[in-house]
């Protein structure tokens, strides 16, 4: 009867969509779909109570499936699988709350800015701590018997598990739906997420739901990590990096805070990429349609699987810019919590910070000079990647520390200068400078349209626009050869030896072994085939581009101070503090937000162009969306607003890296440990110390947002009010909202 | 905690403000503020935009603190307390804009304020079908969400909601405001009916009639302190007060 029932629905699905979408991709798009669907739900509605952007969500899908996979190991598949669902997402639901507790809870009141910080720091912590306790080679997950193999029907053959995923997470997600709707519980969470400080007028503590709220929510991405990663048979490090921004598409698309929005849309995105796009669709024949319009439809349609990952950042683009809200959220109102810059006063005055610079440049300026007496022969090499990166941070520190808009994209700018350049000297001329002219001004270019859309958001949003365009290059980045050998194909523009000889940005792999001039149409030098002997040392090749680094950091530097000093600058800082006085004063925000935008895109070019130079190879990972996030680290880390703080903190960072990995820091306590007998002990804790060196700098850094988010630069003031490692409390809003007035 | 008795051996104090300094980070509003609500009393607070009306409430219910002076309810200090707290002593605000949730039903929005809402005093406790018997429109739509309903309904919802959280003072900001002139009168008749089943009203409005109408005394707020006290009469015939404080003619 029951068989009987789902044949038939069968049938008549197999006969509906024959045509277009065959059942056996529906099925796996549905099957992803409520994967989906319970990983969104949880962040979207921790996102509509508490206004917390959580990108430590990916983490705790992938504990999930590491616990489960801890389980099932002894257990065995039968009943170890049935403990691991229960079992898991109880554990990982308890982290949600300690999480929630210990990290999220003393940000309330601040910008929802810093949450975004915040998580993104746990998301280094955790994603190193999952290679600590289970290593980094794949974990088993075995699922019952029953839950495995075909299962056939209507003649054809699916997989038993694809059902079990989407009966149980259907009536998860329907538990969940209904907790929302019927119980006590529910409607004080629903109503927190339209208005907190209503419900808080009517007496309930909705503060005492946030660790519920965080730990179900939890719990639902714990269970998602678990039933999809049991179906691939195996869990592998770095799953959570590789779907959180899928999930945070979709919770945009379905509107931010929105349940209903986050069903809808992760079961949407999930037939959109597996029963649409992965699969491709065949031609349109409509009746009464004639051929030559429905032509240009199916010529997209057919371009679908080619762009395979890219459609779902487009619609994500297109719903922030004409509907932020998405499908079914309301209207979000930022909270005005303040964005807390660096500060300038303590014991340092302005013109003993400036020689304190200067001095630091002098420094710089001697360090490979003296390269022969370096504890390590990498310090060159170490500090240039820290100007770069330190470049980076000032591009960025322009848009975010002087308008107040965080941008998640930066990577973008960074993956432009790479790339573009890289191309320049692979394929057309090795000039140096003509390499850094086109990618400026490619650059530059895309960051005045990037932020023409992006400009109109606000906050969150603004954030999420900027890491939606970031993805759109970064996944272009291994298809643009593919497209450029089916044009060539498909023209005569090119001969069919060209096209095989095509490599724009080599694919998945990059652009290796370029090498570059300083000169203009062949007319110029090497680095290598320069030597400028002082004394005992030679300065050629890298040495010499050490040199060229320094003074472009230091020249940009001096370029965007002048710039913020300038009428300008005074512009963009009032509208940091307020953009209505702005606004009536007669300037437009706007205009002046996309000018910044652009100065700062164009100077992360640089930083990118730099970057090629230096290590003469390019792959993808110059674009993902880790290198936005460690960016806008660095900045926080040295303290933003300042300039000069972002490189600090670019500084702070690599520093620490090199401490942590080159064992510096344990040589002491390992030569002390030798003494007594316990040298190898400390020696494997220093080994994985220096390999999970994130886990260190992921905790630094929450620590930092928690305890000192004016960053380093205002460590000299702190000093002074003697309030160690305390941020100042008067200049949190009194009112725990934020304030409306 | 005993019960203040007022000077003159009349009414219980149910809110008493004294010499209350209040605003939002460095801006101060109010400046030696005092005001006092006897039992079941209607007392209306008027005065110009900007005169901290508004602030005023927000510090007796908690979403402001007080940089000095107390505000006692019912004899006890409750200066330093938050939005939470005041409610489940029974203090109730009606907010400017309603703050009425959108995408919860009527009947939604009544159940929540159930669930908050006064624990100590239980003697206004109105239960939600008993709110419902008192709005006839609201109880025609109870399943329809709160961003359905006009202006009016809105107040009058948001006034049932402070009704069934127990409410035993009620602060109610500018609950006229945007309303046509024949739902005025309603709103006005709604304050009347709730200030007989015993609930005291603070009254926060523009509409120098509506207070008039309403109130048994009156408090002219300017430039954050109370410049005059009386009752509805004394005020209607103080001319100099109403243009100097109010600009108004009656």
């Amino acid at each position: 009867m029951y068989a009987g029932t789902i044949q038939s629905m069968l049938d008549v699905l197999s006969a509906g969509t024959a045509s277009f979408i065959s059942v056996q991709e529906l099925l796996n798009g549905l099957t992803v779909g409520m994967v989906y669907v319970l990983l969104a739900s949880g962040l979207s509605v921790i996102f509509g109570v508490m206004h917390v952007i959580n990108f430590a969500h990916g983490e705790l899908y992938a504990f999930g499936a590491y616990f489960a996979a801890a389980i099932v190991t002894p257990l065995g598949g039968g009943t170890g699988f049935y403990v691991a669902l229960v079992v898991a997402p109880l554990l990982v639901g308890v982290m949600g709350v300690a999480i929630e507790r210990f990290t999220v809870r003393p940000l309330y009141g601040r910008d929802p800015l810093y949450h975004i910080l915040l998580t993104f720091g746990l998301v280094l912590v955790l994603n190193d701590l999952i290679k600590l306790i289970w290593g980094t080679s794949p974990r088993r997950i075995a699922r019952p018997e029953y839950l495995t193999g075909p299962i056939e029907m209507v003649g054809m053959t699916f997989s038993r598990y694809s059902f079990f995923i989407i009966g149980f997470g259907g009536a998860l997600a329907l538990g969940v739906w209904a907790l929302l709707k019927y119980t006590r519980y529910g409607l004080i969470i629903r109503a927190g997420a339209q208005d907190r400080r209503m419900v808080r007028n009517l007496g309930i503590s909705i503060d005492r739901y946030y660790s519920l709220v965080f730990g179900m929510g939890a719990a639902l991405a714990a269970v998602a990590g678990l039933i999809f990663t049991a179906g691939r048979g195996q869990v592998v490090p770095g799953i959570g990096f590789d779907i959180i921004i899928s999930a945070f598409v979709i919770v945009v698309l379905g509107g931010l805070g929105s349940f209903r929005g986050a069903v809808v849309g992760g079961l949407g995105v999930g037939l959109l990429q597996e029963s649409i796009i992965r699969p491709g669709v065949p031609d349109l024949q409509l009746p009464l349609v004639p051929e030559n319009v429905l032509a240009p439809v199916n010529m997209v349609l057919g371009l679908l699987p080619q762009l395979e990952g890219m459609v779902i950042f487009v619609l994500m683009i297109g719903v922030l810019i004409f509907r932020p809200r998405g499908l079914f959220g309301t209207e979000f109102e930022e909270d005005s919590g303040e964005l807390l810059t660096g500060s300038s006063g303590g014991f340092l005055t302005d013109s003993g910070r400036f020689k304190l610079g200067i001095a630091m440049i002098g420094l710089l300026a001697l360090v490979p000079l003296g390269s022969g007496m370096l504890p390590s022969p990498l310090s060159v090499r170490l500090i240039m990647t820290m100007l770069t990166w330190g470049l980076f941070a000032l591009a960025l520190d322009f848009i975010m520390g002087y308008t107040g808009l965080v941008s998640l994209g930066h990577a973008l700018f960074w993956g432009i200068g790479a790339y573009v350049s890289g191309t320049v000297l692979f394929n057309f001329t090795e000039s140096a400078f003509v390499a850094a002219g086109v990618a400026l001004l490619v650059g530059g270019l895309v960051a005045w349209i990037v932020g023409y859309f992006s400009i109109r958001v606000h906050g969150v949003y603004f954030a999420m626009i900027t890491l939606a365009f970031a993805e759109l290059f970064h996944t272009s980045l291994t298809k643009i050869d593919g497209w450029a050998v089916g044009f060539c194909e498909t023209t005569p523009v090119c001969s069919a030896e060209a096209a095989r000889d095509i490599q724009l940005t080599g694919g998945s792999e990059g652009l290796f072994g370029f090498s570059s001039y300083w000169g203009l149409g062949g007319v110029g030098v090497e680095l290598e085939e320069i030597g400028i002997f002082l004394g005992p040392v030679t300065l050629t090749g890298d040495l010499l581009l050490y040199y060229i680094i320094l003074g472009v950091v230091v020249a940009s530097f001096f370029i965007t101070r002048r710039m913020l000093q300038s009428p300008f600058g005074a512009v963009l800082k009032g509208i940091r503090e307020n953009e209505q006085r702005v606004r009536f004063l007669g300037y437009d925000p706007t205009v002046y937000k996309r000018r910044a935008f652009v100065v700062s895109g164009i100077f992360a070019t640089l930083a990118g162009v730099i970057f090629a130079l230096n290590e003469s190879f390019v792959s993808p990972e110059a674009a993902e969306w880790l290198k936005s996030g460690e960016v806008v680290v660095m900045v926080i880390l040295g303290g933003m607003g300042t300039l000069f703080g972002p490189i600090l903190g670019a500084f702070t960072f690599f520093g620490l890296e090199a401490l942590l990995q080159e064992e510096t820091l344990f040589g002491p306590f390992i030569w002390a440990g030798s003494l007594v007998g316990l040298g190898g002990p400390i020696e494997g804790v220093s080994a994985t110390v220096a390999e999970r060196w994130r886990l260190f700098l992921g905790s630094t850094f929450v620590l930092f947002v928690v305890f000192l988010p004016r960053g380093l630069v205002s460590v000299p003031e702190l000093v002074q009010q003697r309030v160690p490692t305390r941020f100042d409390p008067t200049n949190v809003p009194a009112d725990p909202e934020g304030g409306d007035d | 905690m005993s019960p203040t008795v007022a000077p003159d051996g009349g009414r219980e104090v149910v809110l008493s403000v004294d010499g209350v300094d209040a605003g939002y980070g460095e801006t101060q509003v109010l400046r030696d503020l005092s005001l006092s609500v006897e039992e079941g009393e209607i007392v209306s607070l008027v005065g110009r935009n900007g005169a901290g009306k508004t602030t005023t409430l927000r510090t007796i219910n908690g979403i402001l603190t007080p940089t000095a002076g107390t505000v006692s309810y019912r004899g006890e200090d409750i200066s330093g307390l938050d939005q939470t707290a005041t409610a489940k002593r029974g203090i109730s605000l009606v907010p400017e804009e309603r703050q009425i949730f959108p995408e919860l039903s009527v009947m939604e929005n009544l159940r929540l304020a159930e669930f908050g809402g006064a624990t100590d005093d239980a003697a206004h406790s109105v239960s939600v079908d008993e709110a419902l018997g008192m709005f006839e429109n609201l109880a025609e739509r109870t399943d329809n969400p709160g961003s359905s309903l006009s202006g009016g309904e809105q107040q009058m919802l948001a006034i049932a909601r402070a009704l069934v959280a127990g409410a035993d003072l009620i602060l109610l900001d500018e609950p006229t405001e945007g309303l046509a002139p024949y739902i005025v009168q309603d709103v006005m008749d709604i304050v009347e009916d709730i200030n007989e089943r015993g609930i005291s009203v603070l009254l926060v409005e523009q509409n120098v009639h509506v207070g008039l109408e309403l109130a048994d005394r009156n408090y002219v707020i300017d430039q954050g302190r109370i410049v005059w006290e009386g009752t509805s009469e004394e005020l209607e015939s103080n001319r100099a007060i109403l243009d100097r404080h109010l600009g108004v003619s009656v």
